[in-house]
């Protein structure tokens, strides 16, 4: 074992492509969740992003077209979320997790009607590298940061923007009033289900943009349930992060680092002792069950997280 | 038939969570804790005989599935975490753990298999195969099968002919209304999800003795996923379960039949599989949606 294994340039750029999508879901769920909505269904929502903008980049040869695309499928899913949230006010894990089901099933069905056998075109627009050139020269932070993916870039943006938002503007605080104390929220005049709606459509969007990362930006192509779990890993990184967007960030480097890790460790040996590399992966997910039970720090969700609202005299 | 088998045991394992109010969605973690245990002892005991070895492997595998589980349940009772979310993170970390045990761990074996795998489980626990092949072409149908339709009775007789069963479902129906009845759903939350983890452990158990007689990487084929679409399909009673598993099961089956004898692509039968997913989700919101018109509750009224 090496440190170059350990915290070499290489791993740690590769912690970053990692936490990247893992990220954009934890924002999803840290929107959603301190309106006071519970959205499991963003698994499903970033496998409908990976694959529908896997096809509008294949019709329009345009990166931006198949984000806006792949983003508005997110949306919509997540919009019969919302219905089911909070018009219907249904059992929101039920409904997540339906959804989630549906997501799968309609992408690989779509995904063999429309290619068959012979998987994703080879030559779709790519989402592009940032070649930071002054950077790239500089020995270690530019091979970490000297040309990662534009989305990467954007997810910190979008980390600080709707940390901003959250806790220093007045419709971010709306927004955390109504997942505290709804009807509070209601008594001085804020709309507790438009404000809901509009949080869970933008938790579709965020994390239908981390699957359009992946299929667009990583892989290059869709293969059915290629998520494989990262909108539920968002999730620990979330309540990881304690609902908030930097430290769901934070969650996501940590999650991203474990398997970046994993990777580089692959055959490396402490004397004679292999390292368990696999272990080492567990510890995200051992994390998140800690912080949820509260015996590693407090993570507490916001008060009327799940909660369906009924407005009075109805 | 033979995927049937699991699918009817992990199938069993979400439908009594469901009947207590809870979102087993750990079943394929709880049926790889219990092939592994049910491998490992197995392996370590396989020089004892069968009528001694046997019990001892099936109890290792009940067991393990229902005590990995009821850490969920517990979790749920004591510190009011969504089992939902235990039970995703448990499904990760037994993955990371299986790789560990098979590649570099201690159950790490020379195979010819070319996949990491563990040291084949003592003779005396195999379950022996009742329909082989030359009866009946690429059946192997094993013993397991009367196991499984032992814990589809236990299943009924459990849940509606014993108290337990009424106080389980009675949590079910609806927590507050359980408790002021003086049952308590937080210990009967514990007793179902390890109830739930037995049935999947009992699943990975009869993959380990009548199937595949190890454990391997990649071990168990989402099982315990699609439980969830079979326990929902069954609409969490006995009967429906197998018939559900039953045509999951059929799925599977012919697919790979499919593939070997007319080159059709196994694609066509995920394509079926998530056709009926579909189906289901969408049944389940039609009926959320046929929920909300019937009567309001009393909170709302009142």
């Amino acid at each position: 074992m090496t440190w170059e294994q350990l915290i070499g340039a290489g791993v740690l750029a590769a912690m970053l492509r990692l936490a990247t999508p893992i990220a954009l879901a934890a924002l999803g769920g840290v929107i959603a969740e301190r309106s006071g909505v519970v959205n499991i269904a963003l698994e499903g929502c970033m496998l409908v992003g990976a694959f529908f903008g896997v096809v509008a980049a294949d019709r329009t040869h345009s990166v931006v077209l198949a984000l806006a695309v792949a983003m508005a499928a997110g949306a919509v899913l997540a919009g019969v979320h919302a219905v089911a949230a909070i018009h219907l006010r249904s059992d929101q894990i039920v409904s997540g997790m339906a959804l989630n089901i549906l997501a799968l099933g309609l992408t690989s069905f779509l995904d063999y009607q429309f290619y068959g056998n012979t998987g994703t075109p080879a030559d779709l627009a790519a989402v592009p590298d940032v070649e930071i050139a002054p950077l790239a020269a500089v020995p270690f932070i530019g091979d970490v940061i000297g040309h990662q993916n534009t989305i990467v870039w954007l997810t910190v943006v979008l980390v600080v923007l709707i940390q901003v938002f959250l806790f220093r503007t007045v419709p971010g605080l709306r927004l955390r009033a109504v997942g505290e104390h709804p009807r509070a929220a209601e008594t001085v005049g804020i709309g507790v289900r438009r404000t809901r709606y509009w949080a869970v459509l933008a938790s579709g969007l965020l994390a239908a943009l981390g699957g359009a990362y992946l299929s667009l930006s990583v892989a290059h192509s869709f293969t059915d349930g290629m998520t494989g779990g990262r909108g539920f890993i968002g999730l620990a990184a979330m309540i990881f992060g304690r609902w908030t967007p930097i430290g769901a960030l934070v969650a996501s480097l940590v999650f991203g680092y474990g398997t970046a890790l994993s990777f580089s460790l692959q055959g490396a040996s402490i004397g004679d002792v292999r390292v368990p590399v696999q272990l080492l992966s567990t510890l995200p997910y051992v994390l998140t069950i800690l912080a949820v039970a509260g015996f590693v720090g407090r993570s507490r969700p916001p008060a009327s997280d799940g909660i369906p609202y009924e407005t009075e005299g109805h | 038939m033979i995927q049937t088998i699991p699918l009817i045991l992990a199938g069993l394992s979400v439908a009594v969570a469901f009947r207590t109010g809870l979102f087993n969605i750990g079943a394929e973690s709880q049926l790889l804790v219990g092939a592994v245990a049910a491998g490992a002892v197995g392996a370590r005991f396989g020089f004892l005989p069968g009528p001694i070895l046997f019990p001892i492997v099936l109890v290792a595998g009940i067991g393990a599935g229902a005590a990995w589980a009821a850490i969920a349940g517990y979790l749920k009772a004591a510190r009011g975490v969504n089992e939902v979310i235990t039970t995703i993170m448990q499904n990760y970390i037994v993955v990371f753990v299986i790789h560990w045990l098979l590649q570099n761990g201690p159950m790490t074996a020379p195979n010819a298999l070319g996949t990491p795998a563990s040291a084949p489980i003592g003779d005396g626990a195999v379950l022996p195969i009742i329909i082989p092949n030359e009866l009946v072409p690429l059946t192997r149908l094993h013993a397991g099968i009367f196991l499984a339709i032992l814990a589809v009775v236990v299943f009924w007789f459990v849940l509606w002919r014993t108290p337990l069963g009424y106080e389980l479902r009675a949590v079910g129906l609806g927590a507050r209304a359980a408790a002021q009845a003086g049952i308590d759903p937080r210990v009967h939350t514990v007793i179902a999800m390890a109830i739930a983890g037995g049935f999947a452990g009992l699943a990975g158990m009869i993959q380990v003795t009548g199937v595949f007689h190890r454990v391997f990487d990649g071990f168990s084929a989402g099982y315990g996923f699609d439980a969830i679409a079979v326990a929902l399909l069954g609409k969490n009673s006995p009967i429906g379960v197998v018939l559900a598993a039953l045509l999951f099961g059929a799925f599977a089956r012919g697919g790979s039949i499919m593939q070997a004898n007319a080159g059709v692509s196994a694609q066509l039968v995920s394509v079926i599989e998530a056709i009926v997913l579909f189906v289901i989700a969408a049944e389940l919101i039609v009926r959320i949606l046929a929920r909300r018109r019937g009567p309001k509750p009393l909170e709302a009224i009142a």
